[in-house]
């Protein structure tokens, strides 16, 4: 079902923002976006590049201020209290950036100690199980990782931080087809245990089967929102279609 | 704090692993290693070698037979100056002013050198020194490992996570700083040990200690402008660039544009210039060899007038002798006004070269290490007026053995015939003027109230980078 975003105030949200301005290096990338993303919900931010998706990651984490409008995480506004916001949320950037230098479980103790957090070796070992790193590549080094690897150990890091929000800028990039059912599945049963996903993407079918919301972004404004109903996927071919028009390509081109 | 820790150690465990650490330490070690033990060797053989010549020249001076007093006078001695015990760790000046000098009536003469070191460094291949290799070598290590600190992580997409981790700006750079931080205290390591050396030659705790305090604050500065440098830059390999030329300029074209600048800007007069004017000065003054010069003439009469006597052959002293001694008196008044004049504009000079530290921290650490080690200009300067005075004295001494030892007439007489010529020599126990020379640095805290200023610079330069520093790293994002 196709709507318009209509947040005009806050509710007790998880994620949210309201008329978001984001201005970098005097050109705007947001102009005055408003959404929502409730507990226990998948938002998928879809949009084409330079729609203002990764900016809008990176005000959640704090990086980048507000030129108006406000943005809040928990509730509080994230501009007055970056490192509470940063307590709440773990990021997973679209590079999935971490120690060459270091193997899996060396980059993942590393970043939890840096959190604040610390786990165990099996802790570890069930979060790698869960994302489906073979136990043998554990111990190499990343140099060494393929891109969908390097992606599998950022998300077992997210998984462990056990932070009540997960940020996740193309997370399935670079994943073979089999690991992004994984991690759809995966998304989704994090958010049913109670996690806040908010995700951008240029995966309209991905975005469909495991959001429950997507937010179409174009040129820095929020053209589009849509919301599952009940148990039923967002449909993919009206989303595709809104996508496809808003980036400019045939509306006929076969789902990501 | 926790964090801080977290991220030196990581730090360190990315150095290790990429042997980057280990290579830049081998580097430099195996370079300071080399440095110090030749340095050490040349100066301990130095000091063997000045002290083993001052010890023959007093020898040979004390042997001399009966004779006229002032043919010893002119005979002369040496003085050799010993190598402070921190010159194996900075020579300092002493490879640039001569280390010897030749003292005898009427002249000051110039330090020179010892024709053992003369001959052997011509090439001026023995520049370098420990001193140096920390001025100049040590923050190319720093550079080298630092330089990356926070540049590789921004390069390699790592800041992003590392700061939504809650890391904050400050963190990351006190961690990366306390890892360059700990690898430059190994740095100073071979310093401990050319500390041992002069510790057991007779420096001062408190003179390694301030050197030790010293090089450890110049280094810090090259920690603290590598992280601004790899705080502010996106690329290593900018960052690397920018730090090298930064090196460049700061140890290489500054301190050499500054000399220049400085040699052009404070002249100090040449030595045959000032000798013909000192020369003209003393001429004023009258012959001391002739004891009818008119300038005596006062003297003449004042003494005859004091012994009642109406002859200079009545007086119960010799007469060229008391000549001897008022003229090298005066003499030595004008000769000492020359050579603090020219010690003021040499210092004059020096200082006006140290304002230049405001430019570069290595004109600033040169001139503290120099003082500390006891091996600066002071230092020379406090050699001369040492010397000064043991020449001032035992010609003195042989003037009045001169006047007292020597009789007028047997004086005046001595070129009549040979058996003249020897009633006219005195004994060889006259000789016992000269005392035992041996050349000290001067106390620890004279030596650090000289540098004062540079040591200010030092730290002036620490907390402007510092503060450039957290500045930098509060703006810090991916």
């Amino acid at each position: 079902m196709f709507v318009y975003p209509q947040h005009s105030g806050f509710n007790a949200m998880k994620l949210q923002t309201h008329s978001l301005h984001i201005t970098r290096s005097g050109k705007e990338i947001l102009k005055g976006i408003t959404f929502a993303v409730d507990t226990g919900e998948v938002y998928a931010l879809l949009g084409g590049n330079g729609a203002g998706k990764s900016t809008t990651l990176l005000s959640f984490l704090g990086f980048l201020s507000p030129s108006s409008g406000t943005i809040q995480v928990n509730n509080k506004d994230v501009t007055s209290d970056v490192a509470s916001a940063r307590k709440m949320i773990a990021y997973l950037p679209e590079s999935a950036s971490l120690y060459e230098h270091l193997n899996a479980r060396e980059n993942i103790e590393y970043f939890l100690q840096l959190a604040g957090t610390s786990a165990n070796k099996n802790d570890i070992d069930a979060a790698l199980d869960r994302v489906s790193l073979a136990a043998e590549a554990r111990l190499r080094k990343l140099r060494d990782y393929s891109k969908g690897m390097r992606q599998k150990v950022a998300i077992a890091l997210a998984i462990l931080r056990d932070t009540d929000v997960l940020l996740l800028d193309e997370p399935t990039s670079g994943l073979d087809p089999s690991a992004i059912d994984e991690f759809h599945q995966l998304i989704r049963s994090l958010a049913d245990s109670g996690k806040t996903i908010l995700m951008v993407t240029h995966d309209v079918y991905g975005a469909c089967q495991v959001a429950d919301k997507i937010g179409l972004l174009r040129n820095g404004t929020l053209v589009g929102e849509f919301t599952a109903q009940g148990e039923e996927s967002i449909d993919t071919e009206t989303v595709h279609k809104a996508f496809s028009s808003s980036i400019g390509t045939s509306s006929h081109a076969e789902p990501a | 704090m926790k964090s801080i820790l977290l991220i030196a150690a990581s730090e360190w465990r990315y150095w290790l692993r990429s042997h980057l650490a280990l290579a830049a330490a081998l580097i430099f070690f195996v370079l300071i290693i080399a440095v110090s033990v030749l340095t050490a060797a040349r100066m301990e053989a130095e000091k063997h070698a000045r002290s083993h010549q001052q010890a023959e020249a007093e020898e040979t001076f004390l042997a001399q037979p009966d004779r006229h007093p002032h043919r010893m006078v002119h005979y002369g001695h040496y003085l050799f100056r010993t190598p402070a015990p921190l010159s194996i760790f900075d020579p300092g000046l002493d490879t640039v002013t001569g280390q010897s000098i030749f003292l005898e009536g009427h002249r000051q003469n110039t330090v020179m050198f010892a024709e053992s070191s003369a001959s052997a460094d011509f090439g001026g291949l023995s520049w370098l020194s420990p001193a140096l290799v920390y001025q100049l070598f040590a923050p190319l290590v720093i550079i080298l490992l630092g330089h990356g600190c926070i540049s590789r992580e921004r390069e390699s997409s790592v800041l992003t996570p590392l700061l939504a981790m809650g890391i904050s700006g400050h963190q990351l750079i006190l961690g990366k700083a306390l890892a360059l931080v700990s690898f430059t205290v190994l740095l100073l390591l071979p310093l401990i040990a050319s500390g041992a050396i002069a510790l057991a030659n007779g420096e001062s705790v408190v003179a390694l200690l301030s050197l030790f305090g010293v090089y450890g604050a110049y280094l810090l500065i090259w920690v603290i402008l590598t992280l601004l440098i790899s705080a502010t830059l996106s690329k290593r390999s900018t960052a690397l660039g920018a730090m090298t030329g930064l090196w460049i300029g700061f140890c290489l074209v500054l301190p050499s544009i500054a000399v220049n600048i400085t040699t052009d800007a404070k002249t100090v007069a040449g030595k045959i210039e000032t000798d013909l004017t000192m020369l003209s000065d003393l001429r004023k003054l009258g012959d001391g060899h002739n004891a009818n010069d008119p300038a005596f003439q006062q003297l003449r009469a004042d003494l005859l007038k004091q012994h009642d006597v109406e002859r200079i052959e009545d007086l119960p002293v010799n007469f060229r002798g008391v000549v001897a001694m008022a003229s090298e008196e005066k003499l030595t008044k004008v000769l000492n006004e020359y050579a603090e004049s020219r010690m003021l504009a040499e210092l004059q000079q020096e200082q006006h070269l140290l304002d230049y530290g405001l430019l570069t921290p290595v004109l600033a650490i040169a001139s503290a290490s120099r003082a500390i080690a006891g091996t600066d200009l002071a230092h020379y300067h406090h050699f001369q007026r040492e010397a000064e005075a043991v020449r001032f004295d035992f010609v003195q001494g042989l003037n009045r053995a001169h006047v007292e030892e020597l009789s007028y007439e047997n004086d005046i007489n001595r070129n009549k015939d040979e058996a003249s010529w020897q009633r006219a020599r005195i004994d060889a126990s006259n000789w016992q003027v000269l005392e035992k020379f041996e050349f000290q640095t001067t106390n620890i805290s004279e030596r650090v109230s000289t540098v004062s200023s540079s040591i200010q610079m030092l730290l002036l330069w620490m907390l402007i980078a510092f503060g450039a520093l957290l500045w930098r790293g509060g703006k810090i994002k991916p």
